[in-house]
């Protein structure tokens, strides 16, 4: 990746590298194209996506690799044709040039050997008739051997007319000279300008002078000699004309005897005035036949006329120039007319052949003086091509004739044209044609490239655009990913902060000194922050379940709690909105589930909020029920019912019933939900859509709604991971149904299903006065499946007249009883009720109907009063009702209230506690009916306050106080059996009263349950700490609320001293707990303390039958019992918790009475307590000092006491001895044996709870952990371990988990999150 | 009088020390703690803080000088150090011993001994301004004792 991000960066710089990376990746690409096997073309699709993906752009890329591509076709096509241009133009040209050459060469030499050997013959010629004419001279000398003067005469006229026939038979002579050694000279000569033939002689002057020898000599000498001229017929050789005396000036060259001195021929080439060329003169001697001396000289001269004839006529015919010239330069020949002789002041010369007058010859003579100088080759042969003289190329050839005396050059000057012109002509014109020819081949090539490879190019153009939108997508997948993991990794940065405003938040909250604006204030940013905690939550969960690291917890809980506390929030927003909220849970419903509670609280959360949003009236209903094979085995009646309430469900369920009985199987059951409001609905289209992530059904619902579209995204998730579906289904009506199914656990005990009240204990008709149509509907309807009888009415005017209806028909009732039972009938159980107890009327009333606008509600209520007697009434109170009408209702003595929204779990309790108050009632006892109602109150808002808390689901504790509460059942059960025994014998009054007693008790114990669980217990856990006082106090108590009951013992004596046995054996268990826990305070064993104490009572009471004393022994009895066997079962920090409860429990009992006696022995307003953790002994394992300095004062500020250590080892110590103090203490609870292990305890508190950090110096939270787990191993004892440690990760809660902590904390540790978490641990075990 | 203006200088240096980012919330949940029952809480901690973190450094520091880094150990002191700053509440230090442990995890010398510095920096930077606050305190629990006398 980073190389490809490398070489795009250097690709700017590094055309080349760019080049041959285009090149690649158009390798590549044919690669691909050609590839065969799809599996091979998808991973070289990756891979060429890999080097794409980084490159700037794809498609410039892909332009690139098409450019470079068609240019190189193009670039190789171009080189192939002219290649082959090439080759052939060279074939062609150059093996005919060279043809062409070699016979041109022999053209050359040819022409040139022409005028050669014409001057050749000219010189043989020439010579013979020299040689000729010299044998005739010899002849005709040899014949007159000493001639006289007569016979001189005669010689010389037969020498002439020798002469004269050898001349005539030679036209191409020039001249034949005869000098005869006395002087005298004979001389035939041919005039060529006048064309005339002379006869030339000289007159002998005299003998000296002809003796005289050399005829030049005489002649320069004697220039008096005469010298006669005769013209001769050129045919015959007649006199023609007068011998004519010539000047020695215009004589021509006569050889004399001093040029054949040596004997030998000689030659030279001499110029005369009568030729314009130069002439070949050869000389001969000619020798005396007997003495052999030289008696005459002959010369011949010969014209070089034929041959220039002869040249030029060459010329003519090949065009070109020849010349000749001498060993010197002198030229002999040429073939134009050009003079070749010029004039001097010396007469003529020959000239140089620089010297020509005609303009090529001379070129061609100087480039050869330039070329070769005097240094000319050896035999002077030059063969020169291609030289440029003037404009135009010439061979230059030259050759040599070797004469003796006459060394010839003969030069021959060629146009190239003339040779080479049609070669160079043809060889451009194919050229030209193959040039042109090739480019327009090559124009058609590109073109048909261009047109092949542009579908290629649109292949290519979508294949970037793909890999483009695939690297796109590719991008947009790692930065989503990037941002889930992102935020998992920040879910710790992110929370923390917040956790520390929130905490912050409360610690202001609860600050003393606010005025009210600041304290709804901090009430609003509280919200807000919590709002934005769950936004951040939300978000991080999503990333969470994308990124895979969400975890679900397998945990029992109660599922039916938890959904009615998320009912109980969201009505609260409902009732603002007009919507109301409805929960529909079947009875068959498991009670406790095993699951991850939070994350189904937050599904239905999210759910039941996103219907909230969309829904402006109407109602939200969410239903539930269970997916059984028993379904269809269920009664007719009530299958009926559901059918009624939700027909396109149970086809639905039906449907789907065989598929689901497979997850039945093994322990696991299915539950289906639906959440269905009245809102705006979504269109079919969307069904799915919807739980996509950030998508809404209609975006412009945004604007009005707000969110995210993440709820639903994350519902889908959730039910997904827990084996569900989600889907939303046809509705008939306005609005959505959503249905969905999810898979738990059952949990392994299979504990009974929650809701299998019994109604027969009911004996009620109820009248439900609600506003809710929907709720009242399906609350009535449920009702009268349990066989409870109902009215119902939505409105205060409906009320009033039902009201009186009943208690009209009521008063007959009561005076014909039999006539009520008749009317009764509906519900066939509600007649034996009546038997039982007398039907009581129940009416719920929605404080809504109330005109609360104005202060009607008054009169309103007073009105209700006159049925105050004749029936039960329960409020039902909503978060906004006044607190003017909630003081109205309390002074009126209407104490049974309740939150809105009603649902069967409520309806469940207020059936009890109207039960309990008519038992009360019966007995007439005020004080007590009080008291309990006022519990009732505080519960029905403590009830409340427990399900918003419970929004953050704190399951552990909310299970713990199920499992409390079912104990209390189980023991309050105990106590009915019992109490059943005597009923059967006993009159009427004894057993009702006992029961109504116990239910009376099972209230009060409940409540401060509760009232722990929301940790806003009260104040007391100190006092009992304090051992001593606590025993005198409660003993206190107890007497002196007997007193009192004595004073009060005016109406009923009997219930009173039941009351306080009950009372007192509370008490007695309580203290006989404490005892056991703290042995510090008496040394007396737990038996005979609570006979003790059970003995005291005794000892009050003196007036009762001895029936009832022997009740009382058995309710006490089976109390103590009862504590003998929890005292096994439990550990002992558990019975420490119970003890703390049953002491609160008395303390909020006396509370109540003295509030009520108006004493003001306590005054316990419901403050948010500063020490939370009051009397909890913690040990803190945490090696940093000051982690340990902030723990610790965090905790002592909440009340706890802190014992700090170092180290893990510490730690493990520490529980050891604590452990062993436990042991002896128990030891010396049950042998009486306290003095030993009094000093142990006291120097080792018993630690209610370790605060563990998991990295320590020598052993580490996780074994630290471990090590105290396998001390307890033996024992009954579970300490609370909470593990806290800075890493933040689920792996890390699981480790902590896996190694028995039991919650885990976060650094930096929030001291409001610590508080919560050690108060579930410490309270969950009681 | 005198006190109310240390007071103030006091809870101006604070805040200082929060704007920039150096204290975090935790910083406050300290302070919250120090009450009349426990006087001095906040000095303490910074004191015991600063002389952990201190060793720690020595021990990083030496740590970090050898040839070959023994990097689990280097990640347990920051750990450490972590650990302390964030329960003090000193942001900057904490951030950058997050910063420390992700080189030490890719066994990144270079990167180490910067984060170290870093560290260093930001530690020593705290530290002159924590000895600061604790004069002030000192000087006010001073004149509120010859007060009371």
């Amino acid at each position: 990746m980073a190389e490809g991000a490398h070489q795009t960066s250097s690709a700017m710089t590094r055309p080349s590298a760019m080049l041959f990376k285009k090149l690649h990746t158009f390798i590549n690409w044919r690669e691909n194209r050609t590839s065969a096997l799809p599996q091979r073309r998808i991973t070289h699709e990756e891979a060429e996506e890999e080097e794409f993906s980084y490159q700037t752009t794809g498609c410039l890329s892909s332009y690139y690799s098409i450019f470079v591509a068609r240019l190189a076709i193009m670039v190789m096509l171009a080189i192939l044709i002219g290649m082959l241009t090439i080759l052939t133009w060279h074939f062609t040209r150059v093996y005919t040039t060279k043809s062409i050459n070699s016979l041109a060469y022999g053209l050359r030499y040819e022409i040139l050997q022409r005028p050669i050997l014409r001057m050749w013959n000219i010189l043989n010629s020439t010579v013979e008739l020299t040689m000729a004419q010299v044998k005739l001279s010899e002849y005709v000398i040899g014949s007159y051997d000493k001639p006289s003067a007569q016979e001189q005469v005669e010689l010389h006229q037969m020498m002439r007319d020798v002469t004269w026939a050898l001349f005539s038979s030679r036209r191409a002579l020039d001249a034949i000279t005869i000098s005869y050694r006395n002087g005298f000279v004979q001389a035939f000569h041919r005039d060529r300008l006048s064309n005339s033939t002379f006869y030339i002689y000289s007159e002998l002057v005299s003998e000296g002078e002809a003796q005289g020898g050399h005829l030049h000599q005489s002649r320069d000498k004697n220039a008096s000699a005469i010298w006669y001229r005769e013209r001769l017929n050129p045919v015959t050789g007649e006199k023609e004309g007068d011998r004519r005396q010539i000047p020695p000036d215009d004589l021509i060259n006569i050889a004399g005897l001093p040029e054949v001195q040596d004997g030998a021929a000689s030659w030279h080439v001499a110029v005369c005035k009568y030729s314009d060329s130069p002439l070949l003169s050869a000389a001969l001697p000619v020798r005396h036949p007997n003495g052999g001396s030289i008696v005459a000289a002959v010369g011949v001269t010969t014209a070089f006329k034929g041959v220039a004839q002869l040249m030029k006529e060459l010329v003519d015919f090949h065009s070109g120039y020849m010349y000749l010239t001498s060993l010197e330069g002198y030229v002999l020949a040429t073939s134009t007319d050009t003079p070749l002789l010029r004039n001097t002041t010396t007469g003529r010369k020959l000239m140089l052949a620089t010297d020509l007058e005609d303009h090529i010859p001379r070129a061609g003579a100087e480039w050869l003086q330039r070329a070769y100088g005097n240094k000319f080759p050896i035999n002077h042969e030059v063969h020169a091509q291609n030289v440029l003289l003037g404009n135009q190329r010439y061979y230059i050839d030259s050759f040599f004739l070797n004469l003796k005396r006459l060394p010839l050059v003969g030069v021959i000057i060629i146009p190239r044209k003339y040779i080479m012109g049609k070669v160079d002509h043809i060889g451009f014109t194919t050229l030209v044609i193959m040039i042109s020819a090739s480019i327009s081949i090559l124009a058609i090539g590109c073109v048909c490239i261009l047109i092949l490879t542009s579908g290629v190019s649109k292949a290519m153009k979508l294949k970037a655009q793909l890999i483009s939108h695939l690297d796109a997508r590719r991008k947009a997948e790692a930065s989503s990913n990037y941002k889930s993991q992102f935020l998992a990794n920040m879910s710790h940065e992110l929370r923390t902060p917040m956790a520390a405003v929130i905490g912050l938040l409360d610690i202001l909250i609860y600050d003393n000194c606010l005025t009210n604006e600041q304290f709804a204030t901090l009430t609003q940013i509280r919200k807000c922050s919590t709002a934005l905690l769950r936004l951040l939550n939300n978000i991080l969960d999503l990333s969470k379940v994308e990124s895979g690291k969400l975890v679900l917890e397998e945990a029992e809980f109660d599922l039916g709690r938890e959904l009615e506390g998320l009912v109980d929030m969201f009505s609260v927003q409902c009732i603002d909105l007009n919507v109301e909220t409805i929960l529909d849970l079947s009875d068959d419903m498991p009670k406790v589930v095993r699951g991850d509670s939070a994350r189904i609280v937050q599904i239905f959360t999210n759910l039941i909020s996103n219907s909230i949003k969309f829904t402006s009236e109407g109602h939200i209903i969410l239903r539930g029920w269970c997916e059984s094979s028993n379904r269809t085995t269920l009664p007719e009646g009530s299958k009926d019912q559901k059918m009624s309430q939700c027909t396109p469900r149970n086809k639905l369920k039906q449907n789907e019933s065989i598929l689901k009985k497979e997850y039945q199987k093994n322990d696991r059951i299915t539950l289906w939900f639906e959440v269905e409001d009245t809102g705006c609905g979504i269109d079919p289209s969307k069904w799915e859509s919807v739980f996509e992530s950030f998508e809404q059904a209609d975006p412009s619902t945004t604007r009005t709604h707000g969110g995210t579209g993440l709820g639903l995204c994350i519902v889908r998730n959730l039910v997904n991971k827990m084996g569900g579906e989600i889907k939303v289904v046809k509705k008939d009506g306005q609005g959505t149904l959503m249905q969905l199914y999810l898979v738990l656990g059952m949990p392994e005990d299979g504990t009974v299903n929650g809701f299998q009240a019994e109604f027969c204990r009911y004996s009620f008709k109820v009248l439900l006065a609600l506003h809710g149509r929907q709720s009242r509907f399906i609350m009535s309807q449920w009702l009268r499946e349990k066989g409870v009888f109902t009215w119902e009415t939505s409105e205060w005017n409906g009320l009033t007249q039902i009201l009186q209806q009943i208690f009209q028909e009521n008063m007959e009732c009561s005076t014909s009883e039999s006539l009520n039972m008749s009317r009764m009938r509906v519900a066939p159980r509600e007649t034996n009720l009546d038997k039982m107890g007398g039907s009581d009327i129940l009416i719920v009333v929605d404080i809504a109907l109330l005109d609360q606008s104005t202060n009607i509600w008054n009169q309103q209520l007073i009105f209700l009063e006159q049925y105050r007697g004749k029936a039960k009434f329960a409020w039902m109170l909503s978060h906004d009702t006044s607190n003017a009408i909630k003081v109205e209702l309390q002074r009126r003595g209407h104490f049974l209230t309740i939150s809105k929204p009603l649902y069967k779990t409520k309806m469940i309790h207020i059936l009890d506690a109207v039960v309990n108050e008519v038992n009360f009632k019966n007995q007439t006892s005020r004080n007590l009916l009080n008291s309990t109602m006022d519990e009732d109150f505080h519960d029905s808002h403590e009830l409340d306050s427990i399900h918003f808390d419970a929004i953050s689901s704190d399951d552990s504790n909310t299970s713990d106080l199920d499992k409390q509460d079912s104990k209390i059942h189980t023991f309050s059960s105990e106590e009915e059996r019992i109490e059943r025994i005597p009923e059967s014998h006993q009159p009427h009054s004894s057993s009702r009263k006992m029961s109504t007693q116990r239910v009376s008790m099972d209230k009060i114990i409940k409540n401060p349950n509760i009232l722990l669980a929301m940790g806003n217990s009260l104040n007391m856990s100190e006092d009992f700490v304090e051992t001593d006082k606590r025993g005198n106090k409660s003993k206190d108590y107890a007497s002196w609320y007997e007193h009192k009951d004595i004073e009060k013992n005016i109406i009923s004596s009997v219930d009173d001293e039941l009351q306080d046995i009950k009372s007192h054996s509370a008490v007695g268990n309580k203290d006989a707990f404490l005892k056991l826990n703290q042995l510090h305070n008496e040394g007396e064993s737990m038996i005979e303390q609570e006979y003790q104490w059970n003995a005291k009572p005794i000892l009050y009471d003196q007036g009762e039958t001895k029936q009832k004393m022997t009740a009382k022994i058995n309710v006490a009895s089976s109390g103590n019992t009862h504590v003998e066997g929890m005292e096994k079962q439990l550990s002992i920090e558990r019975s420490t918790e119970l003890t703390c409860r049953n002491s609160r429990l008395l303390k909020s009992q006396d509370m109540h009475y003295s509030v009520h006696k108006g004493d003001c022995v306590a005054s316990n307003t419901i403050v948010p307590d500063q020490n939370p953790l009051g009397g909890l002994h913690i040990l803190l394992a945490e090696d940093n000092p000051i982690l340990q300095r902030v723990a610790t004062a965090m905790l002592e500020k909440k009340g706890a006491k802190v014992v700090a250590v170092g180290d893990g080892m510490q730690a493990v110590d520490a529980i050891k001895c604590m452990l062993c103090a436990e042991e002896s203490k128990r030891q010396n609870s049950t042998h009486q044996d306290g003095v030993a292990g009094l000093s142990e305890l006291q120097k080792y508190p018993s630690f209610d709870l370790v605060l563990m950090d998991c990295q320590m110096p020598k052993l580490d939270g996780y074994e630290a952990t471990k090590a105290i787990r396998n001390l307890e191993a033996g024992t009954s004892l579970h300490i609370p371990i909470i593990a806290v440690t800075a890493h933040a990760m689920s792996s890390d809660e699981a480790k902590c988990l896996d190694v028995g902590m039991d919650a885990y904390l976060t650094k930096p540790i929030d001291s409001n999150l610590m508080v919560s978490t050690v108060l579930s641990l410490t309270q969950r075990d009681v | 009088m005198a006190a109310t203006a240390l007071k103030e200088q006091l809870n101006g240096l604070v805040n200082s020390m929060f704007a920039e980012g150096l204290l975090d919330e935790q910083f406050q949940q300290l302070q919250m703690l120090q009450d009349g029952s426990n006087p001095g809480f906040v000095a303490e901690v910074v004191t015991l803080f600063c002389e952990d973190s201190e060793r720690i450094l020595t021990e990083l520091t030496k740590l970090m000088d050898q040839a070959l880094v023994d990097y689990s150990k280097v990640d347990a002191y920051v750990h450490q150090l972590k650990g302390s700053s964030s329960s003090v509440g000193a942001q900057n230090v904490k951030l950058a011993c997050i910063q420390f442990r992700q080189f030490c995890e890719e066994n990144n010398k270079e990167g180490c001994v910067r984060a170290l510095n870093v560290v260093k920096h930001e530690y020593y930077r705290l530290r002159s301004k924590f000895e600061t606050m604790l004069q002030l305190e000192s000087r006010i629990q001073a004149y509120e004792n010859k007060q009371q006398n």
